[in-house]
């Protein structure tokens, strides 16, 4: 008996220690109410230093939250019981929200510094005007390839995805849309295409494919091509820019006929309790200094011209990651299909992945 | 103990070997300064650095392991209870259906327990965070603990109760100088195993965090997504190492209660 009242209280002891350990080392501030920013972010998606340069410049505290999926963000959101004030989801995830009106319009007069991010990435058809998002980073489709093994192919066509020579050697990424997309971008046509003959000649093109493709994965994609054991894949330009970091030895490449545009956007979402914090750290992220910091860290594209003036000249003029003005042109952003089309094209997709034996 | 034969040996060992490899492997790399798991170029301890120059990383190991000790000591508290609960009933039908409910609980599949608890604490407004996890990890770890209490109680014999009241004690005696002491034993483990469960779980939690709190289990998996960095690497390590230090702290606690109830006659 006596040993268990020696363990309970040794139990309640530690925790109440730990407590004040957590406490001490996360409060700098008041916590809660008016003084904190809370925000919602993938996983390793922004440089700490710049959460702690915001608290300081500010004297509000950060509460920081990662997600891993665009899908269980918004859940979290919509169900309640949250009080995020800034989120980041992915452009088609914001056309969502702003339905389901999760979304807070911006109040764009606490946004000065929005006069730096350029003018190319506002007012898109996901978010007209900006009313409800800003740019956070941005990127495209296109192919990471080793050089060693491909020959000749450069991968400035997506048609030569189809070249004999890599027979089992191709992986795509498991989505719809952007698998579909290269099809239809392949023949020229738009990948958001909603004329059926379209559709079913990119499928039939995919189909065609089929004999190259070694597999349709994940994120795992990543490690597979950083350890050599992938020699072409499909990917965002985001997780290429990754892999070059890690194996120099590889290349990536947009494809000349087109490609998609994607984007993470900072929105407010309607649970938030902090307004005034919450423009104040959009305002933040898009100094210039903060922006070119922490595309630094990130390694992804930024939107941010400023910034982009004080980054290092070789990796803002890498057109494999900043496309120049005319490759722009041939970009097109995911529009929001509608259920019956968004359906058509998951069909089509299964319908490519049943003809991989 | 009987002498283990060459090839039982050389199997055990191997056994071990496939099981321990992944986790030693992972915490090698964790002093690798090469910053990714392919070629080990040289020894270093900034990965382990990072973690803790990582104020926000260690509040969250510090929120694991409070939310593990509460969560466990709260459910060894109710669980110990209901077990005595459950072997005091005298209705056999009523005690093998809360046996069963104990039981579909342990077995219904993490992913449905922590969506329901999504709803149910949004519901009655509870807000996403510390309480929210805490109480969804109590909630998975009682029936654990019933479970590991249940078996030293039912080994009781019963006359032990009946003399101690034949000799004047109160039932409150009976609670605290016969049962309790008797199934500490079941109690350690459980709390032990409500520990490590808690310490662990990923598909639970992964609903009810929010707000900023967070556990380990969730953001590793967060961090996950843009490739492992060895700082994932480096944090498992430590993880380990509080792992198994709650290993030994079980063995020693165990091997003294032993020592001593061996030491009376």
């Amino acid at each position: 008996m006596k040993q268990l009242i020696q363990a309970t209280i040794a139990i309640l002891v530690v925790s109440a220690l730990l407590f004040y350990a957590a406490h001490t080392l996360s409060a700098s501030g008041g916590n809660s109410g008016k003084n904190t920013v809370t925000i919602f972010n993938w996983g390793e998606y922004i440089d700490p230093n710049l959460l702690k340069q915001f608290e300081k410049e500010t004297g509000m505290r950060v509460i920081y939250e990662t997600f891993d999926s665009n899908e269980a963000m918004m859940t979290k959101i919509q169900q309640g019981g949250t009080a995020y004030d800034i989120a980041i989801p992915s452009e088609y995830m914001i056309e969502k929200m702003k339905e389901e009106k999760l979304l807070l319009p911006l109040d764009k007069s606490k946004i000065p510094n929005l006069k730096n991010i350029d003018p190319y990435f506002l007012d898109l058809p996901f978010d007209e005007d900006n009313q409800y998002s800003i740019p956070y980073f941005w990127g495209t489709v296109g192919i990471v390839y080793n050089p060693n093994y491909v020959g000749d192919l450069d991968f400035s066509s997506w048609n030569d995805l189809w070249d004999p020579s890599l027979k089992r050697k191709v992986f795509l990424v498991d989505g719809a849309r952007e698998v579909m997309g290269m099809g239809l971008n392949s023949l020229g046509y738009s990948l958001n295409s909603l004329d059926n003959q379209q559709l079913r000649q990119a499928t039939d093109k995919l189909i065609t494919l089929a004999p190259n493709i070694k597999a349709i994965i994940g994120d795992e994609i990543t490690p597979l091509m950083i350890n050599n054991e992938a020699t072409v894949a499909l990917t965002w330009s985001g997780q290429a820019a990754d892999m070059l970091s890690e194996n120099e030895e590889l290349d990536f490449a947009v494809p000349q006929e087109g490609s998609n545009l994607w984007f993470d956007n900072m929105v407010i979402p309607k649970t938030s309790k902090n307004l005034e914090g919450a423009h104040a750290f959009i305002n933040f992220m898009l100094k210039a200094e903060s922006g070119a910091q922490n595309a630094d860290y990130v390694g992804y594209s930024t939107p941010n011209l400023a910034a982009m003036a004080l980054m290092d000249e070789e990796v803002v003029t890498d057109e494999r990651f900043y496309p120049s003005e005319e490759q722009r042109d041939t970009l097109e952003v995911y529009k929001n299909l509608g259920p019956d089309y968004l359906g058509k094209y998951n069909e089509l997709f299964l319908e490519f992945k049943m003809s991989i034996r | 103990m009987n002498k283990l034969s060459t090839s039982a040996k050389i199997y055990l060992t191997l056994v071990f070997i496939v099981l321990y490899a992944p986790i030693f492997y992972l915490i090698f790399y964790s002093f690798n300064s090469g910053g990714s798991m392919n070629n080990f170029e040289s020894f270093t301890l900034e990965h382990y650095q990072a973690v803790f120059e990582d104020s926000r990383l260690i509040v969250i190991l510090i929120n694991t392991v409070i939310v593990a000790l509460l969560s466990a000591f709260i459910s060894t508290v109710i669980g110990t209870l209901g077990a005595i609960g459950i072997v005091s009933l005298k209705d056999a039908k009523m005690r093998n259906t809360l046996l069963s409910l104990n039981n579909v609980l342990i077995v219904s599949p993490d992913v449905i327990i922590g969506a329901s608890f999504l709803i149910l604490f949004t519901m009655i407004g509870i807000k996403l965070g510390f309480v929210s996890v805490l109480l969804a990890h109590v909630a998975f770890s009682v029936p654990i603990v019933v479970l590991m209490v249940l078996p030293k109680l039912l080994e009781m014999n019963s006359s032990l109760i009946d003399a101690a009241l034949d000799l004047g004690a109160t039932k409150k005696d009976v609670m605290m100088r016969v049962i309790l002491p008797y199934i500490q034993p079941g109690i350690f483990a459980g709390f032990f195993l409500a520990l490590t469960y808690s310490l662990d779980d990923f598909a639970v939690t992964f609903f009810v965090t929010g707000n900023g709190f967070s556990t380990l289990s969730v953001e590793i998996y967060s961090m996950a997504r843009a490739g492992i960095s060895l700082t994932v690497n480096a944090i498992s390590g430590l993880v380990f190492l509080v792992t198994i230090l709650v290993v030994i702290g079980y063995y020693v606690m165990t091997s003294r209660t032993r020592k001593r109830t061996e030491g009376r006659p």
